[in-house]
């Protein structure tokens, strides 16, 4: 039996007062597709963060590619990694945000060399080269020399994508991609994840498309409150839902 | 087709009618009152017990070309000093570690809470009390030769600025958004990498046009370091009037060179706002 | 005795009587005060009492004599060294004496009443090497800026140092003689040069600390400094420092500083020799 990507066992998070995750436990298989939905606040763009420790869990484990996250048993104990160390984890995934958060001061092509030419240290000839591929993959090819002030939303999430596909992760993960985007630009964005998901690459999308959701995702995880409510393949999930939660909150969205 | 709906009566049609010029009467009586008190007051020094020709026959003397080198000379060197020390300082700052912000803190505090003059005094008589300064076994030096009025000036200045600079930068790190820190992390940075390379050339386009201000600051705060015998255009002018008694005269002299040196700078910090404050790449939205 | 000279013998009277009779100008008697101005960080002729912060010194105590003399109050006041000469000029200060030399190059718009004898001497660090003032050329020489003294020593420079086929004394600012001494005690320079009143002030203060070489290099005066056009004035205060000289209480009060070998025998108005 294969081991899951990314095995999320038991993790709880509060912000102050604020319960965001209540003892969350799913696990994220290689290759699959898996869409978080639910209301804001309902934890999954908190859960989506803590699997490449952009935010720290307060307590439970969650191992990618069989690895522990943030911390190493010693003892009976648990120790936080070194920034380092941490760090070095978080190569093994990629992270597209919903700001785009690209780099204002680099050029597109730039942006997508950073990555591998400074952390991993690689050739600068061949980081290029690979960038102007990831490009024309996103369909940008011409767009290498502009700013990120140069281009419209949809071009700059889709460069964001190649950013983050420049570090080859094993898993990708998408917080809310096209929440940010005018409609008409959505759909390039769509394109692109397709495309992705369709070359086999293992993502975890939080996303209010749900049409996208049904077209692609494996499968899909209806949150509230900060706890999974309901989990399946999405033609059943979105289809027909069991919670009545669930229920409540597609009629809503809808 | 649905005709234009019809509209209330009494209200006419203005767009024909052209909006006429206003005369600030008011605005050219205190215009004209002003001019009147600044011609006043230039024909009082004009007449004044001021002996111009000293003013003429020093403003280029050598002794005060050599002065407003070695101010300038100084400002540079001591701002350099002071950008650096506040951009390690904002960095302490902001780390995790509270030794390290600790630190910083109180290397603020303590610059930021004591005069310049006291700190370059303090510099400047360092031998009191530490006679030999060295790395025992390997080099020792006196005191008083390493410290010249040079060294003095340059880490009083520098290291008050330091103070000053680094809440600026701070200001700058914590203005760029953090969503760039985190993309930066998402890629696989560590902190400092992140800082370097993504952080501080965002921060440095918000932190550049307060940099020119102090930059301006620092060319008159110079002139502190006149009471450490450091040659700058004050020291020298006051030398001069030492001799000759003439101490407005010479003031004057130096005066004139700090607002030809401001003159030309304040401008130069305008431009420097105008590119680089707004307009350059911000994320589309 | 004939009409010539009883009317000589009566005129002599009658100077003499007017001569004494010298007033105050109108301002000074009317307002009761005399204006003064000191810089106080010159030991022992102005100076704030570590102890007690009170103003006090040689020049104080002249002064206050001179205006009980004048049945004036003084209000004293204080400014840095370059500040006295324009307070002069501006009015602010009725007289200077403050421990100020009688230069020519002073006396374009002051005359000067001299009061005591000066001029710079040099001092070193009692384990100085040093034993006579040519030792010290080629080495660093501090003094305040503000003062005569720099061309002083220029000047003893050339005709001891250089003309003798030695290196010249290099100069070393320095703020007032209190930074002076500091700098001579953190060894920035090798000696120093102050008024020769000033030293043994300095010398009870840290007994065993300085070392005077050689006798001072040139004789000077310190002078009571007035404005050009304010001859009354000065005829007045020269009348009464005269007079202070002539039954002792200048003495008394010199010998109170230990500076009893400054005294003058007269006062003399621009008497010095440059």
């Amino acid at each position: 039996m294969t081991k899951p990507l990314v095995a999320i066992r038991s993790v709880s998070k509060a912000f102050g007062e604020f319960q965001a995750l209540k003892n969350v436990s799913l696990d994220v298989w290689p290759g699959e597709v898996l869409c978080l939905i639910g209301a804001s606040g309902s934890g999954k763009t908190t859960l989506l963060r803590c699997i490449n420790q952009l935010t720290e869990i307060d307590s439970g484990g969650i191992w990618l590619d069989g690895e522990l996250l943030g911390v190493r048993e010693e003892g009976g104990k648990l120790r936080r990694l070194t920034e380092r160390q941490i760090a070095r984890q978080r190569l093994r995934t990629g992270m597209v945000f919903q700001r785009f958060n690209l780099f204002p001061h680099k050029t597109a092509l730039e942006n997508i060399t950073e990555g591998p030419a400074q952390v991993q240290g690689r050739n600068s000839d061949e980081v290029r080269a690979e960038a102007i591929e990831l490009l024309r993959r996103v369909g940008l090819a011409t767009k290498a020399e502009s700013y990120p002030s140069q281009l419209s939303g949809g071009q700059q999430q889709r460069v964001a994508i190649a950013r983050a596909l420049a570090m080859k992760p094993m898993l990708m993960l998408f917080d809310e991609p096209t929440s940010a985007l005018d409609p008409e630009l959505v759909g390039e964005v769509l394109a692109v994840m397709k495309e992705l998901a369709q070359s086999g690459m293992t993502m975890v999308v939080v996303t209010h498309e749900l049409g996208f959701a049904r077209e692609v995702a494996d499968r899909v995880v209806y949150m509230d409150h900060g706890a999974i409510v309901e989990s399946g393949r999405a033609a059943e999930v979105l289809g027909a839902p069991r919670e009545a939660r669930t229920q409540a909150f597609l009629a809503a969205v809808i | 087709m649905r005709a234009a709906p019809t509209l209330a009566e009494g209200f006419p049609d203005l767009s024909q009618m052209q909006i006429a010029r206003e005369i600030h009467w008011r605005r050219w009586l205190a215009a004209a009152a002003i001019i009147v008190v600044l011609v006043a007051i230039g024909r009082a020094f004009a007449a004044g017990q001021i002996e111009w020709s000293y003013v003429s026959r020093f403003l280029t003397a050598k002794v005060i070309l050599q002065g407003i080198v070695n101010t300038m000379v100084m400002a540079v060197l001591a701002m350099a000093l002071g950008i650096v020390l506040g951009v390690v300082v904002a960095i302490m700052r902001l780390s995790p570690n509270p030794v390290l912000k600790s630190v910083a803190a109180g290397y603020t505090w303590l610059f930021r809470g004591t005069p310049l003059i006291l700190q370059l005094l303090l510099w400047f008589n360092l031998a009191l009390v530490f006679p030999t300064i060295g790395i025992p076994g390997l080099w020792t030096a006196r005191a008083v030769d390493v410290m010249t009025p040079f060294l003095a000036a340059l880490l009083g200045l520098g290291i008050n600025q330091g103070a000053y600079t680094s809440e600026v930068m701070r200001a700058g790190m914590l203005s760029v958004d953090a969503g760039q820190y985190e993309a930066a992390q998402a890629i696989g940075m560590g902190r400092l990498r992140a800082l370097r390379r993504i952080i501080l050339p965002q921060a440095m386009r918000v932190v550049i046009p307060p940099l020119g201000n102090e930059f301006i600051g620092m060319v008159k705060a110079t002139s502190l370091a006149s009471v450490i015998q450091y040659p700058e255009v004050l020291h020298n002018a006051e030398n001069i009037y030492y001799a000759n008694s003439r101490v407005i005269e010479l003031l004057i002299v130096a005066g004139c060179w700090y607002l030809l040196v401001v003159s030309i700078l304040t401008p130069l910090q305008m431009l420097l706002e105008r590119r680089f404050a707004r307009g350059t790449a911000r994320i589309n939205r | 005795m004939t009409r010539l000279s009883l009317f000589l013998g009566v005129a002599a009277f009658a100077a003499t009587a007017s001569a004494q009779a010298a007033e105050l100008p109108a301002e000074i008697k009317q307002a009761g005060t005399l204006k003064l101005t000191v810089n106080s960080t010159y030991a022992p002729m102005e100076y704030r009492d570590p102890a007690t912060s009170e103003l006090v010194g040689l020049d104080i105590d002249l002064a206050n004599e001179l205006a009980r003399r004048l049945s004036v109050k003084i209000v004293w006041s204080e400014t840095p060294f370059a500040e006295l000469i324009p307070s002069l000029q501006t009015k602010r200060a009725d007289f200077i004496i403050s421990g100020i030399s009688d230069r020519a190059s002073r006396r374009e718009t002051a005359d000067f009443i001299d009061y005591l004898t000066t001029g710079p001497q040099f001092f070193v660090l009692n384990e100085h090497e040093a034993k006579a003032a040519a030792d010290l050329c080629g080495k660093k020489v501090g003094t305040t800026r503000s003062t005569s003294f720099p061309v002083e020593i220029e000047k003893w420079s050339k005709q001891n140092c250089e003309a003798a086929g030695k290196p010249a004394i290099q100069y070393v600012p320095g703020e007032n003689s209190i930074d002076v001494r500091n700098q001579l005690k953190q060894g920035r320079i090798d000696a120093a040069v102050q008024g020769s009143e000033t030293l043994p002030y300095a010398q009870g203060q840290e007994p065993g600390k300085y070392r005077v070489v050689g006798e001072p290099f040139a004789i000077g005066y310190q002078g009571i400094m007035f404005r050009k056009d304010d001859a009354v004035l000065r005829e007045v205060v020269t009348e009464h420092l005269a007079a202070m000289i002539a039954d002792g209480s200048y003495k008394k009060i010199l010998d109170k500083f230990g500076l009893g070998a400054n005294a003058v025998a007269r006062p003399m108005m621009n008497a010095a020799p440059q």
